[in-house]
């Protein structure tokens, strides 16, 4: 009921508004800074901090894939490159009337970001590594100057290209354009990490499977940032293409490339406006000292990155974060929306199988650890797997929810073979799996950790942050019965072993999923929580109509909530049948005190 | 039994330890003597192999004393508390599955000049491995494994072997074959055993006292003997 | 014939290029972004022997020393802090890399140095001339691929690395000094880099930024080979194979990308690469 919603609530949503002062006024200050610095920097400033800008803007780009989403990436330069050189190659051989300076432009635009499809489709799949990725965005800028060098008249080879029309503005207009850029896209990304769909980058670094599992795919959203970053890197190639004039194949290689990295990490990785700063001081400091100190200055810069690395992963930015916190003692004040009721869309249909398992084997190389599982589930049951350790059950539970687990035989879900669909696709399905150890996202708050596990019911804003969390009601009764309603604002890093796993389980909840599978739920929980988290379940199947299925170890919890119970063994299904029966069969006895040879 | 004893191997004083946030052994104290065999009993999940763990130095001690012949024992690294006479047999990923039987003995002695001898130790008790050192540990049965990850940890005549749940997987035979080994050892040489079981014959066989571990604690402890099969089973039951 | 011989003697160079960084990614599970800089170190080591009036071959013996040492200081202070952050240990190396070059160019000055070749000349082989430097880089990398199988095959280091590298925690609780294994190898992993370093002088014009170039190869050579340095082996060949005949047929700039794309390629299908096998 919507009034208890309201009562549950205890702290004000912050409007939108106030929300943007700050930033607004800091955008707007930095605008004006850029519109009057040309009249104050001499020739020589105001040209390097042109290019400097370009670069900052490129380094808001990496900091968006690193710092927030995990993915270290040397590629950024390369779709730079690409856009510089599809304008001045445009410019140099078609022509420079305003028509085909549009057509650069949107040239420039889109050929980095088809490039950037083809290397997230290559970086990102289902299973790959952080590694891979980096490898492949370590070989991609490697490819495009080859490919420029190899280019002849065209790209100008190692020459580079120059002397192309650019656009009729001087070195002040440039100065200004980039400038703006670059604080229209410093605060865009702002805005849209602040935001709801922002949250996605940090959970997709934080836990990508976790992600899988909320139904969101993760991989989707890795293509889906690195081609929108492309396409904006592309377009500071084409203001960099027109600002300076000339282009080489430097301009797209991997050691500018790194050179990003090395800017983002020194700034601080993850703070956007470190990096902006670093870009700046850093490479004005490089082009001035050019004359006296060069290499001693890159020595220094060599020296305090790997420091920085080291023992200050966080960059200059974390530094000032903490130094302004203690001075300041200012507490990160997060917006905290209200919890309000969901509109319950329980479609149930009772009696029709839910879960259907046929023939079921799954080996690691010679090592069988299932075989012939056969198994049905309807809606209403509290299933309940038991058995000695190595008997198979997280394996099972893990060919349940993850259909590109290499198992034989048959899988359905709502009589669908999952056979081949990765986990947000079974997840579409109405399947909720709830890890052994807390699998939640540790760098966010309780309340953005509910909100993503809402994303596949309700998309989330790219701008701000809804003032309503709406859940549905068994995930509100598990935030109320465990206390956690009252730490919606609190970071999920400062809660108990026990919350975080209550946390968990309002997630899963929160995605009304028909079939829920907890592995060892109770692990590490009081008494009491345990009596709370076992009163849920059985509300949950008693009278919600999910169906629940649950690997325990703790056989007092099992036998007080479950409907029916089902023992694992070797890898086989020994038992399957009601509670009393299953507990006082003579075969459990012998399993558990350790005279089983099945 | 929660004086210090000098002339007890191994003193637990309100250890504690775990991995990430959870503290899985949350307080134990537990004194094994000389010579003594100590079986851990206790369901899944209540902390016995982090316990040995622990011991052994491979996860960091979090709060609590352990005590070597009744001395505190500072950080150790598990090469020092090897060097000082602990062996362990691991309950899982135990053998190097691709190297040698002969390799797999040869990484458990410091240098190679003491391989003849632990060699020789370890044949008295499986004479079978003498013939099949050549052989790649993966292509052995489940239970010619554990029999030569036992002889690995005999193979030094260690003061106080940790033994995680040997008997898993094992023909009642060769479960009667250890339990021989295992007395034998601790009538000859006088080594002190902590050994973690889910297996209660096994364990009670074998063994001179036992304790069972519950949500990282020692819930109760005794001799063993005629009542202590039911009163352990009572704690392991459904 | 001549394609022969070059696909042989650059598969040949690559491994004497890559064994080292192969050590390091299988014992300690990263990669060692530095291994250009270290090439570097010793062709330089080369320079300055040449410089004291050595003999040039002494340049390998010094070169392999100082590569040790400097690695073995570069695993204490940097490596090891990093143990549980393989991307940030990319990052790391690849400062400490700026940071030598940047050393190196202060020392020596940014530009080519000239030594004498360690061997000039051609030599007739089945009716091609062909140079005896190349010939002599099939038998120096035999001669380091036959000493390091026996190193880790045959001694007590290489039996307690390829623990290391199957089962770490297996490795230490059997009371091997894991930290220990990794210092050592890194340490060995850097002297190859360095020895590399003074074997590549005749081939490549000796500069402070000279292994950059190197390293990419190398590095995409020792993802594809995982930790076999068998795997190592088959790598070099095929995909020098892939790059001379690219290089031959199509055009020497894009042969100088194909072992990279191939590589990639390969490993998008099979990310253990050619181990498996």
């Amino acid at each position: 009921m919507p009034e208890d919603a309201a009562l549950l609530d205890n702290r004000p949503g912050w409007t939108i508004a106030s929300e943007w002062r700050v930033p607004a006024a800091a955008a707007v200050g930095a605008a004006l800074i850029v519109w009057i610095a040309p009249l104050v920097l001499g020739a020589f400033a105001a040209n390097v901090l042109t290019r400097s800008m370009i670069y900052a803007t490129l380094a808001v780009t990496v900091d968006l894939l690193w710092g927030f989403t995990g993915i270290l990436t040397f590629g950024q330069a390369a779709f730079f490159g690409a856009g510089a050189y599809a304008t001045a190659m445009t410019m140099t051989s078609l022509g420079s009337t305003p028509a085909w300076m549009a057509a650069a432009l949107v040239l420039a635009i889109i050929l980095p970001m088809v490039l950037g499809l083809v290397v997230g489709w290559l970086s990102f799949y289902h299973g790959s590594t952080p590694l891979y990725a980096s490898v492949i965005s370590l070989v991609f800028p490697i490819v495009v100057t080859q490919l420029v060098y190899s280019g002849g008249l065209l790209t100008g080879s190692s020459s580079g290209l120059v002397g192309y029309d650019t656009l009729p503005l001087d070195l002040e207009g440039f100065f200004r354009l980039s400038g703006l850029v670059m604080v229209a896209v410093t605060l865009a990304a702002w805005i849209f990490v602040r935001s709801d769909a922002g949250k996605l980058l940090v959970a997709v670094r934080d836990n990508d499977i976790r992600c899988a599992y909320l139904g969101v795919s993760p991989r989707r959203v890795q293509i889906m940032l690195t081609v929108a970053l492309a396409g904006v890197a592309g377009f500071a190639g084409f203001l960099f293409a027109h600002a300076s004039g000339v282009i080489a194949p430097e301009n797209t290689g991997f050691l500018f490339g790194t050179q990003l990295v090395i800017w983002v990490a020194l700034g601080g990785r993850g703070s956007l406006l470190g990096p902006v700063l670093a870009t700046l001081a850093i490479d004005y400091l490089s082009a001035s000292l050019s004359g006296d100190l060069p290499f001693l200055w890159q020595l220094v810069l060599g020296t305090a990155f790997v420091i920085i690395i080291i023992f200050l992963p966080d960059g200059l930015a974390g530094l000032a974060s903490r130094a302004s916190a203690a001075i300041f003692r200012s507490s990160k004040q997060t917006r905290v929306p209200r919890v309000a009721l969901a509109a319950s869309h329980s479609a149930v249909e009772t009696s029709a199988t839910l879960l259907k398992v046929t023939g079921l084997a799954r080996s690691f190389g010679s090592l069988s650890v299932l075989e012939n599982i056969n198994l049905e589930i309807h809606p209403g049951e509290l299933v309940s797997i038991v058995g000695p350790n190595g008997a198979g059950k997280t394996t099972l539970i893990r060919c349940l929810s993850d259909g590109s687990e290499p198992f034989k035989g048959v899988v359905e879900i709502a009589g669908k073979p999952i056979k081949a669909l990765t986990p947000d696709r079974v997840v579409a399905l109405g399947v909720g799996r709830k890890f052994q150890v807390a699998s939640i996202f540790e760098s966010l708050t309780v309340a953005e950790c509910l909100r993503l596990a809402r994303t596949t019911s309700e998309t989330p804003s790219g701008i701000g942050s809804a003032p309503l969390l709406s859940l549905p009601t068994a995930s509100v009764e598990i935030l109320r019965l465990t206390g956690l309603i009252d730490l919606i604002g609190f970071p999920v890093g400062l809660l108990s072993h026990g919350m975080k796993q209550a946390l968990e389980l309002a997630m899963v909840l929160a995605l009304e999923p028909r079939l829920i599978l907890l592995d060892e739920p109770t692990a590490g929980l009081t008494k009491a929580e345990r009596a709370t988290i076992g009163a849920v379940l059985r509300h949950l199947t008693a009278e919600a109509g999910y169906a629940i299925i649950l690997v325990e170890h703790d056989l007092d919890f099992v036998r007080e909530i479950s409907s029916r119970i089902v023992v694992l063994h070797q890898g086989r299904l020994v038992l399957d049948g009601a509670v009393e029966d299953v507990v006082n069969s003579e075969t459990v006895r012998t399993i558990y005190s350790g005279g089983g040879h099945v | 039994m929660s004086e210090a004893r000098s002339d007890e191997v191994l003193g637990l004083r309100n250890i504690s330890s775990g991995y990430g946030a959870v503290s899985v052994v949350k307080s134990v104290t537990l004194s094994v003597g000389p010579g003594e065999i100590v079986a851990m009993l206790g369901k899944n999940g209540m902390g016995k192999s982090t316990l040995l763990k622990t011991i052994l130095r491979l996860i960091p001690l979090r709060s609590g004393v352990i005590q070597i012949r009744g001395i505190d024992q500072p950080d150790l690294t598990p090469a020092q508390m090897i060097a000082w006479g602990l062996s362990y047999v691991p309950q899982e990923q135990a053998l190097f599955q691709d190297l040698s039987i002969r390799d797999n003995l040869r990484l458990a002695v410091r240098n190679d000049g003491e391989l003849g001898a632990a060699l020789d130790h370890a044949f008295d008790y499986f004479p079978f491995l003498r013939e099949r050192l050549r052989q790649k540990a993966g292509t052995l049965s489940g239970g010619e494994q554990k029999m030569l990850i036992l002889a690995r940890a005999l193979m030094l005549r260690p003061r106080l072997l940790l033994i995680d749940e040997i008997s898993e997987g094992l023909q009642p035979s060769v479960v009667d074959r250890v339990v021989g080994v295992l007395r034998d050892e601790r009538s000859r040489d006088g080594t002190a055993m902590l050994v973690v079981e889910q297996n209660l014959d096994f364990a009670l066989r074998v063994a001179d006292r036992w304790a069972v571990l519950k949500m990282g604690e020692i819930d109760d402890e005794g001799p063993c003997g005629l009542e202590a099969h039911a009163r352990v089973l009572e704690h392991l039951s459904l | 014939m001549l394609l022969l011989l070059d696909i042989l003697t650059t598969a040949a160079i690559l491994f004497v290029v890559s064994v080292g960084l192969l050590a390091i990614f299988g014992v300690l599970k990263i990669i060692n972004f530095a291994h250009g800089a270290w090439l570097t170190i010793g062709a330089y080591c080369a320079v300055v022997s040449v410089r004291l009036g050595l003999n040039p071959w002494a340049g390998l013996p010094i070169a392999f020393v100082v590569g040790a040492l400097l690695g073995g200081v570069a695993e204490l202070f940097i490596i090891r802090p990093l143990y549980r952050r393989p991307l940030d240990a990319i990052l790391a190396t690849w400062g400490l890399g700026i940071v030598i070059g940047q050393l190196i160019t202060l020392a020596f000055g940014r530009d080519v140095q000239l030594i004498p070749n360690l061997m000039s000349s051609t030599v007739r082989v089945l009716s091609v001339d062909y140079s005896v430097y190349r010939l002599f880089m099939l038998f120096a990398a035999l001669a380091i691929g036959a000493l390091f199988a026996l190193t880790i095959e045959g001694t007590r280091l290489g039996l307690s690395a390829r623990a290391v590298i199957m089962n770490e925690t297996l490795a230490r609780s059997l009371g091997i000094d894991t930290d220990r294994v990794r210092l050592t190898t890194f340490m060995i992993g850097a002297g190859l880099a360095a020895l590399a370093g003074v074997l590549l002088t005749p081939l490549t014009s000796v500069d402070p930024n000279m292994g950059v170039a190197w390293l990419i190869g190398a590095f995409m050579l020792v993802m594809v080979a995982d930790t076999s340095y068998l795997a190592l082996a088959a790598a070099c060949l095929i995909f020098s194979g892939a790059q001379v005949l690219v290089s031959t047929f199509v055009s020497p700039v894009l042969g100088g990308i194909s072992i990279a794309v191939l590589a990639a390629l390969v490993l998008r299908i099979n990310p253990r690469g050619f181990s498996r096998a």
